[in-house]
Formats: C-alpha cells, sequence, structure tokens
C-alpha cells in the first residue's frame, strides 16, 4: 500500500470537520476490511485516513425499543450476530450474518461501513433496505436523516457529501412481517455473490397486504423493485403471481456484468429468485 | 508526512511497545518487530485465514487490519498457544487426525478452531464448516480438519 497519514478524533463531530468536501484524498476508515483492499490493490490512494475507531462508544451500540433498532454506525457486523435484541426485533439480520464473508471479516467490519462504502455486492444493504431502514447522518453544518431507500446512487455511490458520516441506522421492528434473504454465488459459496434479493412481506396466508422487494450484486446498486412490489400487493401469492413479479423485476433492474455472471444470466436469476425468494418468506421467512 | 509512531499493546501476555506506519498492517507488524511468522499473509483478502490474529478475543485477518488499530489492545498469536513441554489440545488434535498436508494453514485453522470452541463447545459439522468457511487448506485436508475440531471439542471437555 502507498503510504498514508492516519488521524484518530476522539468524536465524530471532530471526525467530520477532518473530512474536507472539496479533497477526495481525504476519507474516513472504520474497520477498514473493504478499503484495505482497495488499498492494496491500488485504486484507493488515501492521502490521509480519518480513523473512525476512537469516537464516542454510543456509536458502537444497539439500543432496542418497541419502534425497532438503533445501531450505532460503528458497530461491528458480530455484535449484530450476537445480538439478542437484533434477532428479536429482525431475524433477518441474523440469519444474514451467518453467510456473509468469514468470521473474522465481520468481527470487524461494521454497519456505517457497509453502507456508505456503496458496494452493491454486500449482503447488509439490502436487508436493511426491505427493512426500511433510515440513516442519521453528520455533517459540519448539522445532520440529516436519509430513508435507505434514496442512499445509493450508483456503483460505489451514494448520497453522502464527502463530509459527511453515518451516525446511526435505523430499522423498523419487523413484527408480524415475514422475510428471507437469498444470495446466489457462481464461485465458491462464501464468495461475492452474483445476486442478493431481500423481500419483507405483510401478509395472511398467501394473501400478501403489501411487500418490500430489494436487488442487489446484479445491479449497479441496492434497489428496491417497486414494479414487482405493485404486482405482488394485495394478491395471492401462486406462480403465475410470482412468475409476473419476476417479470416486472427484470424489467425494472439495471443489471451490470461481472465475473460472476453476464446480464443474461443475471436477468434470469432474478426472475428464479423473486419466486423462490418469496416463496421462502411465505413459508415462515428465515427466521 | 507518514513518519512512524510508537504504540503500546500487549502480546501475548506481555505489554510491548512498537513503532509502526500508518500503512502497515498487522502482519507486517508481528513479523517485522517480533519475528513472529505464524501469521502469515497469503491470499492479502481476508478470505484463507493464514493470517488470522486474535485482538482482544476477537479473530481477525492480520492482513486487512491496521497495525496503528492494535494500539492499547491485547494481541494473541499462535505462538501463544503451546509451550516447549507440551501442544495446545486443538494442536494436538491436528496432529493426531493429521489435518494437515503441507502445514502452511495451520496455525490459522489452530486459532480459528480455539474461537469456535469458545463459541461452539460441541460443535456439528455444519457449525465447523460455517465457522471456518474463512479458511482455505489447498491441500484439501478438510475432512481431517472437521475430526480434528470434534476432537479438539472432546480434549477441552475431559480438561
Amino acid at each position: 500500500m502507498t503510504p498514508f497519514e492516519l488521524a484518530e478524533p476522539k468524536s465524530l463531530s471532530a471526525a467530520v470537520k477532518l473530512l474536507d468536501p472539496d479533497d477526495t484524498s481525504i476519507r474516513p476508515i472504520a474497520g477498514g476490511t473493504a478499503l484495505m483492499l482497495m488499498m492494496k490493490a491500488g485504486v484507493f490512494r488515501p492521502a490521509k485516513l480519518i480513523s473512525l475507531r476512537n469516537i464516542e462508544a454510543k456509536y458502537s451500540g444497539i439500543a432496542a425499543d418497541a419502534n425497532g433498532l438503533r445501531l450505532g454506525a460503528m458497530t461491528t457486523l458480530s455484535a449484530l450476530e450476537h445480538s439478542a435484541d437484533v434477532r428479536k426485533l429482525a431475524p433477518l439480520i441474523t440469519r444474514t450474518m451467518l453467510t456473509l464473508s468469514n468470521v473474522r471479516v465481520r468481527n470487524v467490519a461494521t454497519v456505517g461501513g457497509a453502507l456508505a462504502h456503496g458496494d452493491p455486492h454486500m449482503d447488509l444493504p439490502p436487508v436493511l433496505m426491505a427493512l426500511g431502514a433510515t440513516l442519521t447522518v453528520v455533517s459540519p453544518s448539522g445532520e440529516r436523516s436519509i430513508p435507505l431507500d434514496d442512499f445509493f446512487t450508483g456503483y460505489y455511490e451514494t448520497v453522502l457529501e464527502k463530509n459527511e458520516l453515518i451516525a446511526e441506522a435505523h430499522i423498523p421492528a419487523q413484527g408480524t412481517k415475514r422475510a428471507a434473504y437469498m444470495k446466489v454465488t457462481t464461485g465458491s459459496a462464501d464468495d461475492w455473490p452474483a445476486l442478493g434479493v431481500a423481500v419483507v412481506i405483510e401478509a395472511d396466508g398467501k394473501a400478501i397486504e403489501s411487500a418490500r422487494v430489494v436487488v442487489s450484486a446484479a445491479t449497479t446498486k441496492a434497489t428496491r423493485l417497486k414494479s414487482a412490489e405493485t404486482v405482488l400487493n394485495g394478491k395471492t401469492a401462486d406462480d403465475k403471481l410470482l412468475a409476473q413479479a419476476g417479470d416486472a423485476a427484470v424489467e425494472e433492474a439495471e443489471f451490470i456484468a461481472d465475473v460472476r455472471g453476464s446480464v443474461p444470466y443475471k436477468r434470469e436469476l432474478l426472475r428464479v429468485y423473486i419466486k423462490r425468494a418469496v416463496q421462502q418468506a411465505l413459508a415462515g421467512g428465515v427466521q | 508526512m507518514t513518519a512512524a509512531r510508537t504504540i503500546s499493546f500487549t502480546l501475548n501476555g506481555l505489554p510491548v511497545t512498537a513503532d509502526v506506519k500508518p500503512h502497515h498492517n498487522l502482519v507486517e507488524l508481528l513479523q517485522n518487530q517480533f519475528s513472529l511468522t505464524g501469521a502469515r499473509e497469503t491470499c492479502g483478502q481476508g478470505l484463507c485465514g493464514c493470517c488470522t490474529v486474535i485482538v482482544n478475543g476477537k479473530a481477525v485477518s492480520g492482513c486487512l487490519y491496521l497495525a496503528s488499530f492494535v494500539e492499547g489492545a491485547e494481541v494473541v498469536t499462535v505462538e501463544s498457544l503451546d509451550t516447549p513441554q507440551k501442544l495446545h489440545p486443538v494442536q494436538e488434535a491436528f496432529v493426531e487426525t493429521s489435518a494437515f498436508q503441507c502445514g502452511y494453514c495451520t496455525p490459522g485453522f489452530v486459532l480459528m478452531t480455539t474461537q469456535l470452541l469458545e463459541q461452539h463447545p460441541d460443535p456439528d459439522d455444519d457449525q465447523i464448516k460455517h465457522y471456518l468457511t474463512g479458511n482455505l487448506c489447498r491441500c484439501a485436508t478438510y475432512p481431517q480438519v472437521i475430526e480434528a475440531v470434534k476432537l479438539a471439542a472432546r480434549k477441552r471437555k475431559a480438561g
């Protein structure tokens, strides 16, 4: 890796002041598992990194109330994995952790990092988006709230300003909703996926009241597929309906080809996995 | 502009200091300043587990972990497990089941197994496979590794 400077501020407010809205060579680092890969590959050569590891402890915690979860941005993925509150209020997250990268990465990688990195292959963004997460982000001029639906703007791109950091993610309780996240890995089982599909559904038996459907990895960014949701909402989930939802999803999604699959292949994967994910969710979901 | 700075941490139970530059990773620190070569950078991407180090009780990939991040931390490497007289029970289990051929990946598997058994004292195949998904053995001794983990669990239980 090329040399860089490292600053380790003690507070989130100090950290955002060290960032520069016009200087992309000064960037924040949380767990660093993803950034280290980019730095080793030489695609990211920062002049200075602002480590967030020493900011206030409250940004590394999980708080729960009847409405849902508040996840500090510096919460590690293994803390999510082992949290009784997460298991109770959003079991979809707990289940997702089991196949998210590996133990060592989960011990270090953070919630905020997984979102701010904007990598469409990651598992956490589609799951939190399907659950209806909202982010609180902080900059020197104050804080604002951003629905995760509106957070990603492109391949590794988000709405965050260069001097803006995620403080917290708010996750509504799953409640009676049923949910599933399925991914397809075309290399080894723990490789980055060619497709991720997350669905969160309110339903009575097979009668769907409302559904949130999110695609990732096959696309340039984690994306809600509202046309597929429209097909599903208010209908009974039979084979014909799920096929229609798959068709709508494939029409709407913006696919990207990579070493894990061509666009035609990923289109077919999405068509199949929309159906499977909805069926798995309705069958009791992944609890 | 990227001057080294001195950090303090605990290494295998002993307080130590080291001079690190911001772009050094934990494997470089352990190898170059402490001659500890049990953790090796191999895939360089956190996939293979050869660089496993325990930091504050949790396994990390030393090749993806900035050396500066261990300031004030408790760092444990594979070298701490055995004494000149006796191997660690997990090491014994790997030897007794022949859970390696070339042995290059073994330190990582052994450290991860100590962590696995803390979380799952009596693991089944599925738990072992999930926990060790980030450890690669190019000699493909995976069936023996699963046996080694189960034997280590029995040794651990027997005290």
